[in-house]
């Protein structure tokens, strides 16, 4: 099993839930979060914006449908053509054990 | 050491809180999130409808208006030694449990390591 914790623009998340809920992968947890990335934030003239608003999506997916959802994410949430600064990251790491409460099962 | 991710029901935070800190893991994290789960809208619904020309009143009119909707949920994070997993995974299960769907998911991590900002030990 592996999270994917995708950070996107806010109004991109309502189309990223929407498509991923089409495909199959119902299951996100979302959160609001602020950060800034590697273009140091926004800075306009001497004023530089360092916590910007974004929103956090955490899927928890088996190995095999992990590239599905990546490529979900990035094709929805990229703005534009090529992409902006500011789109984004997706971040995966490995989930080591899954249980479910409500009939105290392991596994997702 | 391992990170023990569980997403409960909001009106549970109180007594995972007490569970827990009686099972001996008083340290925790708590977040609000919005989430949704497996819970997929069931095509008999829709036929119900149908036939009978309004929704039934049941645990099927909630599935129908649920659906992706996203659901306030709380994030809790703690951090345990890796023998303590078991007894943290069960403490949170028994209080959260109520048989239903949408009692929500707990998740492990492995951490590699830890760091005590006011000394900067790295210890739990």
């Amino acid at each position: 099993m592996l999270l994917i914790r995708a950070i996107v623009r806010p109004e991109k998340t309502g189309d990223v839930l929407a498509e991923l809920m089409s495909a199959g992968f119902p299951a996100v947890t979302k959160s609001d979060v602020f950060g800034r990335g590697k273009q140091k934030g926004m800075i306009a003239g001497s004023i530089q914006y360092d916590e910007i608003p974004k929103e956090m999506l955490m899927i928890v997916v088996n190995d095999e449908d992990k590239d599905d959802v990546v490529k979900i994410i990035i094709r929805v949430a990229r703005t534009g053509e090529k992409g902006n600064f500011g789109d984004g990251r997706i971040f995966v790491s490995p989930v080591a054990d899954a249980y479910t409460i409500s009939t105290g099962k392991q596994g997702l | 050491m391992k990170e023990v991710m569980a997403f409960i029901r909001v009106n549970k935070v109180n007594v995972t809180k007490k569970a827990l800190a009686e099972a001996g893991f008083p340290s925790f994290t708590c977040r609000r999130v919005l989430g949704r789960g497996k819970k997929m809208v069931d095509a008999s619904v829709f036929q119900a409808v149908l036939d009978h020309g309004e929704l039934p009143v049941s645990h099927v009119g909630e599935a129908i208006t649920e659906v992706q909707r996203l659901i306030p949920k709380r994030f809790f994070t703690i951090v345990v030694e890796d023998d303590c997993v078991q007894k943290a995974v069960e403490t949170i299960i028994r209080v959260n449990q109520t048989g239903n769907a949408g009692d929500g998911k707990i998740f492990i991590f492995d951490i590699y390591e830890t760091y005590q900002v006011r000394t900067g030990e790295s210890t739990l």
